[in-house]
């Protein structure tokens, strides 16, 4: 009897630890957020009184032009970010995949920018993107071609870092995928190949169908690290010049930390919350309209 | 000769995608043996001219980077090993037991890991301050868990279900406790993917960057990256100092990721995704 009752509460015992942690440094600072977003909180007053302010803190956040700006501007990295490395991703886990020599090497290789940190690849690349120094504009001008610049030129900042980030960020892609195609049984490319299909055919009737859980689930995650990522730009850029490479999360981390206004970061962050659940929702709704069932919590 | 173009346009994607991977890295590894004037110099010199090790003498000789690396060290070891300890007790949990609200906790568990962290900063750094917390590396431990927790739950929880369950019962069945198999038995046979979690969470502390520049920032318990960061405040980055330390701070990751580059694509196999 005893013995029984030990076992029904041992799994809720084993879980604690995890729980615990969980609840007190993600779940309840999480809810918090909605606290600290209608009282006025900044570095100086963090540990006095806080004042009530209402709904002031999302007004004045609004009519903020810093805010729109950086809206537009994570779009455009979000977007560029993900197209970018989904689809030259999934390129190099089909290609690695096709029975080559070193497939493995290659592979080990391929995954080490990402297993490099975000503030490296920054300052790596803005080394090699100097607009005096580096050795980008250096390789164009031995080609007869005009020096760009990379870092300053506000139309051209957010691109190079998109292509920063493209380095570091479609290994994950790649390797993703990859877990996805080991998944599916060669025996299905067999029979393909016996019923006259070609190469093209089976990859659009039998590859892109049977990776789809995987690459839902690497699409939202790569779209949340995007909308949420900013520690390359900080590096990089720190947001400039003036306001053309900060993104919304990197605006943020700039309200809080740089000018003090925790509490208009927390605004700011909810609303990055919001964000991100819209866009896994849509990835979900997309995916189901395609008529797979997909079951991304499956236990 | 239709094989043949096929075989050519997938070795030209491979060669051309390889060389995006790797000049940065030769481009960075060969600007750490440049002289600092070197390093800068326009036009740039493929090689060092005069190759040197003291970049590297610099940073590991300044005492506030070699502090900054134990620090790092310290971190990443420690939340690797809380974390995989604490996800082995839950994933394992998920695994083995029924019991009331597992698909509902999987699920909030799940969410959570897709929750971004940044966010969280800012009430992290207010209730950190308000505990006395601010600026310690137990502060640093503790709050990579909510990077690594959910992840690592879902790895092992997949890996003790693709283990056969028989061989606990015949433990069971032969007078061991239910903890007794779990130490004797299932534990030992779940040492490889305690070392993928364990690989992962080290790669997630050891590069982690938002955290800690917000959290703990102070020359005491700065951590590696954030001093690497702070090269940036100097009125001119001096880069040959500067890639001398990414260099150093690429190393241990790197290595770990090569050796088992394979048996990570098997572990996100068996944990990622069995729709």
């Amino acid at each position: 009897m005893l013995e029984r009752r030990t076992q029904r509460i041992q799994p809720y015992l084993l879980l604690v630890p995890s729980l615990l942690i969980l609840t007190v440094f993600l779940l309840f600072p999480l809810l918090w957020n909605v606290y600290l977003s209608v009282h006025n909180v900044s570095l100086s007053t963090i540990l006095r009184d806080w004042k009530y302010v209402g709904p002031n803190n999302y007004l004045s956040l609004l009519t903020d032009p810093g805010f729109h700006s950086s809206l537009k501007v994570s779009i455009l990295f979000v977007g560029g970010s993900v197209t970018l490395q989904f689809f030259l991703g999934l390129v190099l886990a089909v290609v690695l995949n096709q029975q080559i020599r070193g497939s493995n090497t290659l592979r080990a290789l391929f995954i080490i920018p990402w297993t490099v940190s975000a503030v490296i690849t920054g300052f790596s690349f803005k080394f090699i993107f100097n607009d005096s120094f580096g050795i980008l504009n250096y390789g164009l001008e031995q080609m007869g071609l005009n020096p760009v610049s990379w870092l300053s030129d506000p139309s051209m900042v957010l691109w190079t870092i998109v292509i920063a980030n493209m380095w570091h960020g479609t290994p994950f892609t790649m390797l993703f995928l990859t877990a996805g195609l080991f998944s599916i049984s060669p025996v299905v490319y067999e029979a393909a190949l016996i019923d006259g299909a070609t190469k093209t055919k089976s990859f659009f009737h039998i590859t892109l169908p049977m990776l789809k859980p995987f690459i839902l689930i690497n699409l939202i995650l790569i779209t949340m690290w995007s909308v949420n990522f900013f520690d390359l730009i900080l590096v990089m850029t720190n947001g400039g010049p003036l306001f053309a490479s900060t993104t919304a999360s990197l605006y943020m981390y700039r309200q809080a930390f740089e000018f003090g206004l925790l509490s208009k970061g927390s605004v700011v962050g909810l609303f990055l919350i919001g964000v991100n659940l819209v866009l896994a929702y849509s990835y979900l709704k997309l995916f189901r309209k395609d008529g797979t069932e997909v079951e991304v919590a499956r236990v | 000769m239709k094989i043949f173009f096929e075989k050519s346009l997938i070795y030209s994607v491979i060669a051309v995608y390889l060389f995006i991977t790797v000049a940065p890295l030769v481009w960075v590894l060969s600007t750490s043996f440049k002289p600092n004037q070197e390093a800068i110099s326009f036009p740039p010199k493929f090689l060092p001219n005069h190759p040197t090790l003291e970049n590297y003498l610099f940073v590991m000789t300044d005492s506030k980077l070699v502090l900054s690396l134990v620090n790092s060290l310290t971190v990443s070891v420690g939340s690797t090993v809380l974390s995989v300890t604490v996800s082995a007790l839950g994933g394992y949990a998920f695994a083995r037991y029924d019991f009331k609200g597992k698909n509902l906790m999987m699920s909030t568990i799940l969410a959570l890991f897709m929750i971004p962290v940044v966010i969280n900063i800012i009430p992290l750094y207010i209730m950190l301050n308000n505990v006395g917390l601010l600026n310690s590396l137990v502060a640093l431990v503790l709050t990579f868990q909510i990077l690594i927790i959910p992840l690592n739950i879902f790895l092992l929880k997949n890996y003790f279900e693709s283990l056969p369950k028989e061989l606990e019962e015949a433990a069971l069945i032969d007078g061991c406790s239910k903890i007794g198999a779990l130490i004797r038995v299932t534990i030992p046979m779940s040492l490889p993917g305690f070392l993928i979690a364990a690989i992962l969470s080290f790669r997630f502390s050891w590069n982690e960057f938002v955290l800690p520049v917000v959290l703990s920032n102070k020359p005491d318990s700065m951590i590696f990256q954030v001093a690497l960061y702070q090269f940036i405040s100097l009125y001119r980055i001096d880069w040959g100092y500067l890639t001398a330390g990414i260099n150093i701070a690429i190393i241990p990751v790197v290595v770990l990721m090569l050796i088992f580059q394979k048996k990570m694509i098997r572990g996100l196999t068996l944990g990622a995704v069995r729709g």
